[in-house]
């Protein structure tokens, strides 16, 4: 995005807040603060990303990802990668697959319902507030009438369904499951963005994992973050946060980082973590801040995604289209089940080289099974879910003895799949087969995989059951705040990447009061 | 499948050079010949520079290539044009597609040519009032060959002299050869097949390999006894023979990639990098591979595990072991390790080791060896627990197959072709047919129907007609 002609700080100055990260969690709380007159600057460990940067190989496409090693363990190690958080200015929103449906107010209050996971400690109303606030301001397509919630407008036509979307409504209408276009931060009418420019409506593309150059998937380089340069906030790129520097009372004074290979500090009154569920805890046990809880780390919760995949005489192709057009909420609280929380259907087309990892690690297929499995590609047509996940005592993120290109050690994550997700994921499975079969399917393959990294500075009401309060503000450390979805208490069935935009936007305004 | 050669003649000469070549050649393979600037009926370029040269080559390779494979034959002066197409070819920066290696015949280098004073003031002083007058084109000739040439080639080889325009003969001889683009072609990894004449003076077989050894780490070169200069007259059975040799070593023992998908590659609608990523991944794997983060035996092991896990026909293969070790080499990573494993190319040190150990003679005990690993079963002397070796072999496998599916033959094989969305002549960027059985009319026709009101504009018989952004409209 363009920065040459933004504001910039001196770092001996004591700028309002530092964020670091400019994702889902730092960018609109960044132009929100830059609005309301705070000098702010972000940080972020990536480039800054021109259009043309961005590529549809999925070889090369990794450049916006963040591929400095992770070190994954448990049953289900999570693949970290391409799968994962971003690299670059607009952070996980670069790679992000822009499926936006709305948190369930069931979801918030799973303890309460159910007596396992945990509470948010967020009036569910007012974080929808937030989250129409953002769909206006990023543009967010979805269909005229949406099922599960009458009430409910999108501002934006849907975008064009592709062939595993056709199939999917087919098999879900056949069965009376009820589904719809997915909502999806993906213009279907071209607009001006205010502070960039002209954003191009969709082009029907399946590589937006990769990046996207035309602005028809919502970023936040396209979005918040001009705003914030307009109003006065400075991004510095490539600027890689390892320290944090505090006072004699633990309050934190700036920040130490390390920029083109000279190390800098930059002074502040308030900061920001908004660096993700691995980068932000990471960041906390290296220092050795705000964790009085111990929970740091603790509480790693990815979300179920297990895939069923259908073979089809016609030629789907399913990397044609926006890859997850449909949509199917009838499972966020299935009836005659006995595990806690559900899951969300999407349809899914997907990039070959992503499929032939899908083959590979969640299928165990080798030999001439994989290439004959690669060879029906582009007959097939996918169903996926992102289901619940509960805490657990051994699902965590601690710090190896191996050190990272900047020295700090780098995270191991381990998880392992519960009872519960593990329920989850066969109902989801029987359910998504059924559909695929009534749509037609010759036969079909299921595939294990995880997704998101959630959970682990999480937000509690109780300083000794979270890192962070309600607001995103530290228990220990008065002038320091998270804003990412490593608060998340609970995974929620819907995609976390709306939500944590609302949710920046709510701590900005916590901020300022 | 006929292949495609593209020739690109000395200084002087011209497409009709081509000739003898063709002659050799036979039906097998369609010659190209192409009059740079100045040669033949080509005018003359709007400076002297090389690049004015190549980008007059590279205008002709385009409208005649058909997206099939091809090779560049390329003398002398248009040896050191060679250096800027191939650069750019595989920089995406031209609309072609299947170049699989090069035949240089006397080459002139990128680095300035070497001449002595006294010959570059006489060939000037030849062009001084025009184009080239009877008498010193057949001197220009005669100084080039070792024999005399046969009258037919003698005739050809004098007219053409004599065609070249005054300004292109100076300027190549005060400009070009002069020029240093050596910074632009930098190192170019492609099977080249450099052919030289033990008489030349300049550009002859001993002065080839320090001149060119460094642009093209692969390049074989071949020294021609009773040879000056002028090899495509003096030698046109070795250089055919030099063709098809290199043919055989590489466009035939590579997966093909359909003449049809190839022109998608080629066209304005796949963007730059896209088309140099796959341009470059087409390119048949060195024989003569040196790893450079596995050992030799390593390597070895590798390919025999690759059989297995990717199982590629006879005759027609991807080196993956080789890229696989080219991947580790780079570093580049996936951006996570199983915890307890070491780094990517330690890890596949270690674990190649173990296997090499254990692996069986024959194939079906190897698949069998295979089937335990993917089951979570140990092997003797294994360096980790066997849930540790089966995620390092769950890498490796993913890596080899990754490395399979990148070809392009492999993408055009399982119907994929999203490379050609977001190019600067896509418009739009991406699809506008979505639904099960469809395709788009610039799409490859093996992939469903057009939907009504569409004609398709492809033909058989039109091989330029997916290479246009007009075709997309």
């Amino acid at each position: 995005m363009n920065l040459s002609d933004m504001r910039t700080y001196a770092n001996d100055e004591i700028v309002d807040v530092v964020v670091v990260g400019t994702g889902a969690g730092g960018a609109p709380l960044l132009a929100r603060l830059a609005e309301r007159g705070l000098k702010v600057i972000a940080l972020e460990a990536g480039p800054n990303l021109d259009p043309d940067d961005f590529t549809n190989d999925e070889v090369e496409a990794p450049r916006i990802n963040w591929m400095s090693e992770r070190l994954s363990g448990g049953e289900a190690p999570t693949a970290f990668g391409p799968n994962n958080s971003g690299w670059g200015v607009g952070g996980g929103t670069l790679h992000w697959g822009a499926f936006t449906p709305r948190p369930d107010i069931r979801d918030l209050r799973l303890q309460s319902e159910t007596g396992v996971g945990a509470d948010w400690p967020i009036d569910h109303a007012e974080l929808i507030r937030y989250i129409v606030d953002v769909e206006r301001t990023i543009g967010v397509s979805g269909p005229s009438s949406y099922p599960w919630d009458t009430e409910r407008e999108y501002l934006e036509p849907p975008v064009d369904r592709n062939a595993p979307a056709d199939l999917m409504a087919l098999g879900c209408s056949r069965l009376g499951i009820r589904a719809t276009d997915a909502p999806a931060a993906i213009l279907s009418r071209s607009r001006d963005q205010a502070h960039h420019g002209r954003r191009l409506a969709s082009q029907n593309l399946g590589s937006i994992h990769q990046g996207e150059r035309y602005g028809t998937k919502a970023t936040t380089a396209l979005t918040y973050l001009p705003a914030a340069v307009a109003a006065g906030a400075e991004i510095r790129a490539d600027a890689m946060v390892h320290g944090i520097e505090r006072d004699e009372l633990g309050r934190v004074t700036g920040v130490v980082y390390r920029q083109n290979g000279i190390e800098k500090r930059q002074r502040c009154a308030t900061l920001v973590l908004a660096g993700g569920g691995i980068e932000t805890p990471r960041l906390l046990l290296n220092t050795g801040i705000g964790n009085s809880s111990g929970l740091v780390g603790r509480n790693f919760l990815a979300h179920g995604a297990v895939q069923v995949w259908g073979r089809f005489d016609e030629q789907i192709r399913g990397y044609r289209g926006y890859p997850s057009a449909l949509i199917s909420e009838d499972f966020v609280r299935p009836e005659g089940v006995t595990f806690a929380g559900g899951y969300l259907l999407q349809s899914l087309g997907v990039m070959p080289l992503t499929y032939a990892t899908t083959l590979v690690r969640g299928g165990g297929l080798w030999g001439s099974e994989l290439l004959d499995a690669l060879d029906s590609y582009r007959h097939m047509a996918g169903i996926g879910i992102n289901g619940e996940c509960l805490p657990a005592e051994g699902n965590r993120l601690v710090l190896s003895d191996e050190t990272d290109e900047w020295g700090v050690p780098r995270a191991v994550v381990t998880f392992t799949p519960g009872p519960n997700e593990q329920a989850i994921d066969e109902h989801a499975t029987a359910t998504m087969t059924r559909i695929l079969e009534a749509a037609g399917a010759r036969d079909t393959q299921v595939f294990a995989r995880t997704a998101h990294t959630l959970g682990t500075c999480r937000m509690s009401d109780d300083p000794a059951a979270g890192v962070v309060d309600g607001d995103g503000r530290s228990h220990d450390v008065p002038n320091l705040w998270i804003c990412d979805n490593s608060t998340f208490p609970s995974a929620l069935t819907a995609n976390p990447g709306l939500a944590q935009m609302a949710l920046s936007l709510r701590t900005a305004d916590r901020m300022l009061r | 499948m006929t292949g495609t050669i593209f020739f690109l003649p000395g200084l002087g000469l011209g497409a009709e050079a081509a000739a003898p070549l063709a002659a050799a050649l036979g039906d097998r393979f369609r010659v190209v010949g192409i009059d740079l600037p100045g040669q033949g009926e080509a005018p003359d370029a709007a400076d002297g520079s090389v690049g004015a040269l190549a980008g007059a080559a590279l205008e002709a390779i385009e409208a005649e290539s058909d997206g099939g494979p091809w090779l560049l034959v390329a003398h002398s002066m248009g040896g050191k044009v060679a250096a800027l197409v191939i650069s750019r070819v595989l920089g995406g920066q031209a609309n072609v597609f299947g170049l699989a290696g090069a035949v240089l015949l006397a080459p002139s280098p990128p680095t300035p040519e070497p001449m002595d004073d006294g010959k570059r003031a006489q060939m000037l002083s030849w062009a001084d009032d025009g184009p080239l007058s009877e008498a010193d084109a057949r001197a220009f000739v005669d100084q080039n060959v070792a024999a005399p040439l046969g009258d037919s080639d003698q005739r050809n080889a004098v007219g053409l002299v004599r065609r070249t325009s005054a300004l292109s003969w100076r300027r190549w001889l005060s400009e070009g050869s002069r020029e240093d683009v050596s910074a632009t072609v930098g190192t170019i990894d492609l099977p080249v097949v450099v052919l030289a004449g033990e008489e030349d003076v300049d550009l002859g077989a001993s002065a080839q390999p320090g001149l060119l050894g460094r642009v093209y780490p692969r390049a074989r070169f071949v020294s021609l006894p009773d040879t000056v200069h002028l090899l495509p007259y003096e030698r046109a059975r070795e250089v055919a023979a030099a063709v098809v040799e290199l043919w055989e070593s590489t466009v035939s023992v590579s997966p093909a990639v359909p003449p049809h998908w190839g022109r998608v590659v080629a066209s304005d609608r796949t963007p730059v990098e896209a088309r140099a990523l796959l341009a470059r991944r087409a390119i048949a794997d060195d024989v003569h591979y040196e790893p450079r983060a596995l050992s030799a035996a390593q390597l070895t092991t590798l390919g025999a595990l690759a059989d297995r896990v990717v199982p590629q026909p006879e005759g027609r293969r991807i080196d993956l072991a080789a890229r696989v070790d080219a991947e580790l080499a780079s570093g580049s990573g996936d951006g996570w390790r199983p915890a307890g494993l070491p780094d990517d190319a330690s890890a596949y040190r270690l674990g190649l080791d173990a296997l090499a150990a254990v692996w069986p003679a024959g194939e079906a005990e190897q698949n069998a060896l295979v089937a335990r690993i993917v089951d979570g079963e140990s092997i003797e002397g294994a360096p980790w627990s066997d849930d540790l070796l089966r995620l390092w072999f769950e890498d490796a496998r993913n890596d080899l197959v990754r490395n399979w599916l990148a070809h392009p033959a492999s993408l055009a094989r399982v119907g994929y072709d999203g490379f050609a969305t977001s190019g600067p002549g896509a418009g739009p960027a991406g699809y506008v047919e979505l639904a099960a059985g469809t395709r788009d009319p610039w799409e490859p026709d093996d992939l469903g129907a057009l939907a009504s009101g569409h004609d398709d504009p492809k033909t058989d018989t039109d091989p330029g007609a997916l290479t246009g952004r007009e075709n997309t409209a």
